[in-house]
């Protein structure tokens, strides 16, 4: 009862140990092994090489009057990127608004990326609908700064890209937008042609 | 009841076909592999997270200092590019006509091009030291709006391959805002509003943005 079977079920033993038979043929196992091994290091080190890159869009100019898309400022995010690397924002034309952030997200506010994502979420809810009746989505509107790194613009199309943004684009900052990042946010002049001051 | 006697096979399995198979490919994959382009210029490429992929493209590289260069894969277009070039542009670039057969042929050879068209008589007369030590110097591709030497290669690479040809920038990090804005100007003014940004796949600790890529999907 106690003992355990290890014979393959049939306990029938069959005497005697049968000596092998030697093959002339040499097993070609190995170098089957090692030749797919080299094609698999070949295979996968042939496309890994293939530089990555990640797609940009410029906007074309609009040919006619159609295609031109209705902005409302509801819908707008500018975001300003400066010489040491600091990430501004506003939301609309009012420069007043300027805030600063930074890239990382564990950051203490949540990062810039928490405001794109928050203004994903806020704007088809917020904004009134567009003439046609649609909904309206965020706008991001890119804006390095004279002397911004160049790591700079691809970290905030990378963010573009993680927030599923679907509208934005670089653009050249206003003489406004550059006086006020210089300031650290405040300006003097807050009006642009047309427009009133906020108040404060 | 008759024993039926079953005939005694050998497990073995005949592995020469498959040595034989195995080596073929081994041996195609060898041949086909390229190898990397041997870097001239040091670009320390910002990470990203997209992972696209790209071949068939011509690389504007600027570096650190903001200086223009192109890069192009395959020799027999670049070889065209540069008759393109002569063909289409050839009155403002005169240093261009002298150039024989002979020497065109060998601009084949030059993956990485930087410098001035008023170089290039003298760089394709230069025998293989004299082309590394050039190489190693290379002043950079003129860029400015009255001279922008470096959007006719572009146009010579489009034409030289029917349009077939992706236009990628390949900057480095700390690469200034300004020169890769005139590129994308420049690109914009001839019509080229899609191209691409070189960038390394980020891996954890690379960068601010980098580390952030997984949380994304939590907060969405």
């Amino acid at each position: 009862m106690a003992e355990i079977d290890t014979s393959g079920g049939g306990g029938k033993h069959k005497g005697g140990v049968r000596s092998k038979k030697m093959s002339t043929r040499v097993d070609l196992t190995p170098m089957v092994d090692l030749a797919f091994l080299l094609i698999t290091f070949f295979m996968l080190t042939t496309t890994l090489s293939k530089p990555h890159a990640m797609q940009l869009n410029m906007p074309k100019k609009p040919e006619k009057e159609e295609e031109k898309q209705e902005i409302g400022e509801c819908q707008v995010l500018n975001i300003l990127i400066d010489t040491l690397d600091h990430v501004w924002y506003y939301e609309g034309l009012q420069v007043a608004g300027l805030k600063q952030t930074e890239f990382a997200p564990d950051a203490k506010d949540g990062g810039i990326r928490k405001v794109v994502l928050d203004m994903i979420k806020k704007v088809p809810n917020t904004c009134p609908l567009t003439s046609k009746g649609a909904k309206r989505e965020a706008i991001v509107l890119i804006k390095m700064l004279k002397g911004a790194r160049y790591e700079n613009m691809v970290d905030i199309l990378n963010e573009m890209d993680i927030t599923a943004c679907k509208t934005y684009a670089i653009q050249e900052p206003d003489p406004i937008e550059i006086e006020a990042v210089e300031n650290g946010g405040t300006v003097k002049s807050f009006t642009r042609e047309g427009e009133t001051a906020p108040h404060q | 009841m008759p024993k039926v006697k079953v005939p005694r096979k050998s497990t073995a399995v005949d592995m020469t076909a498959m040595c034989d198979v195995s080596f073929l490919l081994l041996t195609f994959f060898i041949l086909t592999a390229k190898f990397k382009p041997e870097e001239l210029v040091a670009v320390n490429i910002p990470s990203a997270r997209s992972q696209k992929q790209f071949t068939d493209a011509i690389t504007i590289l600027l570096d650190k200092d903001g200086k223009a260069f192109i890069q192009l894969g395959e020799g027999k277009t670049r070889h065209q590019m540069l008759q393109q070039l002569i063909d289409r542009n050839g009155d403002r670039y005169p240093d261009l006509k002298n150039l024989n057969d002979h020497q065109k042929e060998l601009f084949g050879n030059i993956e990485t091009w930087g410098g001035p068209i008023s170089d290039l008589p003298r760089v394709l007369s230069m025998n293989g030291t004299q082309l590394q030590a050039y190489q190693k110097h290379m002043p950079g591709i003129p860029m400015d709006s009255t001279n922008n030497q470096l959007m006719d290669w572009v146009q010579s690479s489009r034409y030289a391959t029917d349009n077939n040809i992706k236009i990628a920038i390949k900057s480095d990090k700390d690469t200034n805002i300004q020169p890769v804005k005139e590129v994308v100007k420049g690109l914009t003014a001839r019509d080229i509003h899609r191209f691409l940004l070189v960038t390394s796949l980020q891996g954890p600790g690379t960068g601010d943005a980098a580390a952030a890529a997984p949380a994304t999907d939590e907060k969405k």
